[in-house]
């Protein structure tokens, strides 16, 4: 276990190598520092220390999120960390000024993550003065940095955060190749401190995208990957002027690197079987670790996706055929997947504004014969994991950051809501912009007595 | 897992036997509607036609023969509405009348619901089902779907739903425009629905005429859907969208001249049923006239004139039907102050509003809502996709029962269609979550009462009373639960949709699924 963790912390630093980032401390990824970016969100910047307050909760039942759960358990929290997890024993070195919640009765899990969101990059759908989530007309947008359009005080950040999501992958959408992918924890306050990680993904989408051919899409794809290796390799070719045109901008071709030496993953949008295949067929020979984003028809091939360890990150509503590529769309999609051992991650997709039906959308895959386990995994580690963050996330576990959630009871059942929600390792305001105008529409007689 | 699914599991068993009888029974029924049977062990009876009496609530129900002529069938063909006579026993009932049976009885006879209660004798013949664990409710009801005119697949050729060729299009009726095999409608019957109503899309101010579906299937035209005798809605639009399409084109390009759409539709069709009127009194003048012998013509030619009806404008006509109450208003309307001036609107002109579509801000105005007695019809939780739309809350609905308004869940989506009852659960929750008292009968009026009565079919449906449509669904969960499924359901009687064993496909569905060409998958065969 303990290995795991260091080979993700090996491979994080490489990461941050890799991507020659700047002012990020030791294991605090999350700094809001987002190099080459125009405007780094604005506020303070955290480093995730486990230095500061200790606070316990204590008594609930644990949901750690890799499917052990834990009866009565206490988890301890030192800034914004997790440090300990465990049982009541853990109460006995307890610092004596530390706080504590008695959450008996009450479930906990780790916080929700959201996938291939949007949050942060459109505050309302139809008006594009208010979204930043798709850079250019070209197929080719690698160098579309999302972490450099994310509104911090967006209303939405709250909305979902009060209901349980905690970290949200935010990805570019349009294109081939939309362009990269940033991490964001939903600690929005009143200071509009988002902590940001840039870059953890390349975003992409498989289907009719290059003059609605599935063929011309996956050509187009695989001329891009070879001349970002042939523009790595002779650079000053290309500078001098000696080399053929490149498939795309050699800033595009250099925001690839990172995914060519799979030290971030390719996320891909594809839904029908064969666009599927093609992503499988395209990882093992180009090497790169992928992803599948929406996958409505992997069901057809989990056999390979096990095979070739391929996570799946699915909406399990998905059920219409609207297209041909959807023809196999299907309510037990996740469980099939999961059956034959494919990482199922459950997600709202595309989106921003409920986010924080993923759990409703769990409750579904469940009801359609997922394992209940496998459910709060898939809205936790298998995300956290599939974009390579599992060392800090996806689990309530010692060393990893404090997004956690407590619940009044079954987070899936429609009867219960987040009670209390941490964000590293802070209770956050219970308080949206929803929440408001509920409040203040509560008292109607008030209003008439006042207006007309 | 369905309830024959356990049962056949578990052979030996009493419930085996009930099974297969069960299996049985159910094919005869829906076979019934299709052809000979008696190859397959039904009971052949002698053909019994529907009773021709109004008071047969299966009369107008979506169900009676279609096909054509009676005569040229054969005598061994079953009468396609002979359904047996089903108890379901031992279930929880909840029958959004008020009452909820925490165990009990509903019974399902000639297409109606006979008999609702603690416990009910079962008749000779009925086939008893012990829904033991279950939850039984009515049919559920969408006052708005689309379904059939925004098919799936998404084919171009398959966007019937708005004639966007000028902002008003009265004329229009989504029933010629209906695809009764989109694949989403046998999803939804999955869901639990029943009953929906198919309205134009929303880019004109006036979309044209809505009609409501009995979600049977087997239905080869939109006239074998049709719920018989339901009245005709009228699709309007405010805010967005009719000046988005329109802005740069013909207009509207804003909010006042949506406005004045409205307006200038409705004061003509003041006057075209004024000049209608006026025909008709000269009309009848004339009649008159010649029976007591004068002649036309002493008259002078103005009478004359006036004696040739005005020229027939169908889009004039179905506002003409909205004025005289016969067509209900099916509005569109996010914002509170649209509606509240929508409202105003109507009132100019004398017509009623009967339900707010989307609404999401219905919350602010819901004291407004109540005394107009417009419905809202509003989801549980979508926001924020426009600015109409950035001020919804979870607690819509919620509010607006709270203030003695009429409460919809709608869906407006072949996906969240299937489950309006976890839509409607969430909005409950939201609610109480929020310190409102809802309870469970409220909520699911929400998704069946209510809706009913904004589609003027409340005393046929829409409730588990006797003498009511039977129109009924099995659930595995309390149907607030995220993990219930709609088990069996029941139009009319018949049992039309079981989770499991008998899941009716669309002709467009066939052949592209696993064992279609090669096996012998399921729901292949009708």
């Amino acid at each position: 276990m303990s290995s795991l963790r260091d080979r993700a912390r090996h491979r994080r630093r490489d990461l941050l190598r890799g991507l020659g980032c700047v002012g990020l401390v030791g294991l605090a990824g999350l700094t809001g520092a987002a190099p080459a970016a125009a405007a780094p969100p604005a506020g303070r910047r955290r480093s995730a220390s486990a230095t500061g307050p200790t606070l316990a909760l204590i008594g609930a039942e644990i949901h750690v999120g890799d499917g052990t759960v834990i009866k009565d358990g206490t988890v301890i929290l030192r800034g914004e960390r997790i440090t300990a997890v465990g049982d009541a024993s853990l109460l006995g070195s307890l610092a004596a000024d530390a706080s504590r919640v008695d959450l008996k009765g009450k479930l906990l899990t780790p916080g929700l993550i959201a996938a291939d969101s949007h949050l942060g990059l459109v505050e309302i759908g139809m008006e594009p003065g208010t979204r930043d989530d798709s850079g250019g007309e070209g197929p080719i947008r690698a160098s579309y940095d999302a972490a450099s359009a994310i509104r911090a005080r967006s209303s939405l950040i709250q909305v979902q955060a009060i209901e349980g999501v905690t970290s949200a992958a935010v990805a570019p959408s349009g294109g081939l190749l939309s362009g990269q992918v940033a991490w964001v924890d939903l600690a929005h306050g009143d200071d509009g401190a988002l902590p940001t990680r840039p870059r953890i993904a390349v975003g992409g989408s498989l289907g009719q995208v290059i003059d609605g051919s599935r063929a011309a899409t996956l050509a187009q794809l695989r001329r891009v990957i070879d001349d970002a290796r042939l523009y790595r390799k002779q650079r000053g070719a290309h500078e001098r002027r000696q080399l053929r045109d490149l498939a795309a901008h050699p800033r595009d071709l250099e925001a690839l690197f990172p995914a060519l030496d799979r030290k971030v993953p390719l996320t891909l949008r594809a839904q029908g079987e064969s666009d599927i295949v093609a992503a499988l067929e395209l990882a093992r020979e180009e090497k790169l670790r992928i992803v599948i984003i929406g996958g409505t028809e992997a069901w057809r091939v989990r056999e390979r996706l096990a095979e070739a360890s391929v996570p799946v990150i699915l909406q399990p509503s998905e059920n219409l055929p609207g297209s041909l590529d959807r023809l196999g769309a299907r309510l037990d999609n996740a469980a099939l997947l999961d059956a034959a051992g494919v990482e199922v991650g459950i997600a709202v997709l595309g989106e921003a504004h409920n986010l924080r039906n993923a759990t409703q959308e769990a409750g579904i895959a469940v009801a359609n014969g997922l394992p209940y386990e496998r459910a709060i995994t898939g809205m936790s580690l298998t995300i956290a994991r599939a974009y390579g963050l599992e060392a800090d996330y996806g689990t309530i576990s010692a060393g990893k950051i404090a997004n956690l959630v407590t619940w009044g009871g079954d987070p899936l059942e429609l009867e219960h809501f987040a009670v209390q929600v941490y964000v590293r390792g802070a209770a956050i305001p219970m308080v949206s912009r929803q929440t408001l105008l509920r409040e203040r529409y509560r008292d109607l007689e008030a209003i008439r007595r006042r207006g007309r | 897992m369905t309830l024959l699914g356990r049962r056949a599991a578990a052979p030996g068993t009493r419930g085996r036997g009930w099974t297969e009888s069960w299996r049985r029974v159910a094919l005869c029924g829906i076979l019934g509607t299709l052809g000979p049977v008696g190859a397959l062990g039904c009971r052949g009876k002698a053909s019994t036609p529907p009773a021709g009496a109004s008071s047969d609530p299966v009369r107008g129900s979506g169900l009676s023969p279609t096909g054509g002529d009676t005569k040229t069938k054969k005598s061994t063909v079953d009468d396609p509405r002979e359904v047996p006579v089903i108890l379901l026993r031992g279930g929880r009932v909840m029958t959004a009348a008020g009452e909820i049976f925490e165990t009990g009885d509903v019974l399902l006879k000639d297409g109606a619901i006979a008999a609702v209660g603690g416990s009910i004798e079962a008749p000779a013949g009925a086939t008893v089902l012990d829904v033991a664990g279950k939850t039984i409710t009515p049919g559920i009801i969408d006052t708005h779907s689309h379904m059939g005119v925004y098919s799936s697949p998404g084919f171009r050729a398959h966007s019937d739903g708005n004639e966007a060729v000028a902002p008003n299009t009265a004329y229009a009726r989504s029933v010629d425009g209906y695809w009764p095999q989109d694949p989403q409608l046998e999803r939804a019957r999955a869901g639990g629905v029943t009953t929906a109503q198919i309205l134009p899309g929303s880019a004109n101010l006036i979309g044209g005429r809505s009609f409501v579906v009995r979600l049977i299937p087997w239905a080869r035209s939109a006239e074998d859907a049709r719920f018989e005798g339901a009245p005709e809605g009228l699709k309007m639009a405010c805010g967005e969208n009719p000046k988005r399409v329109y802005g740069e084109k013909s207009g509207p390009q804003t909010r006042m001249g949506n406005v004045h759409g409205y307006r200038d539709a409705f004061q003509k069709a003041v006057e075209y049923r004024r000049s209608w009127a006026k025909y008709e009194k000269a009309k009848k003048k004339a009649d008159a006239d010649r029976k007591k012998g004068i002649s036309p013509s002493s008259g002078g030619g103005k009478e004359e004139a006036s004696a040739d009806p005005p020229a027939r404008d169908f889009g004039l006509e179905t506002l003409v039907k909205v004025l005289d109450g016969e067509i209900l208003v099916h509005n569109h309307c996010y914002r509170a102050d649209e509606m509240s001036l929508m409202l105003d609107l109507a009132a100019t002109y004398g017509f009623k509003i009967r339900s707010f579509h989307h609404a999401v801000e219905a919350y602010k105005i819901a004291d407004r809502l109540a005394e107009a007695d417009t419905a809202a019809s509003v989801w549980a939780d979508w926001w924020g996709f426009k600015a109409e739309a950035f001020d919804g809350i979870r607690e819509n609905a919620a509010l607006l029962e709270a203030a003695g308004a009429r409460a919809i869940i709608h869906s407006d989506s072949a996906i969240g269609i299937q489950r309006l009852n976890q839509e409607a659960g969430k909005a409950m929750y939201a609610g109480r979550s929020a310190g409102l008292e809802i309870s469970e009968n409220q909520a699911l009026r929400w998704i069946t009462y209510n809706p009913a009565w904004a589609l003027g079919v409340e005393e046929r449906t829409g409730t588990l009373e006797v003498g009511k449509l039977a129109d009924v669904v099995v659930w595995s969960h309390s149907p607030f639960s995220v993990y219930a499924a709609a088990e069996q359901v029941y139009i009319a009687g018949e049992l039309v949709y079981e989770r499991g064993s008998h899941e009716p496909r669309s002709d467009f569905e066939l052949g592209f699924r696993e064992g279609d060409i090669g096996g012998d998958a399921e729901g292949v065969a009708p």
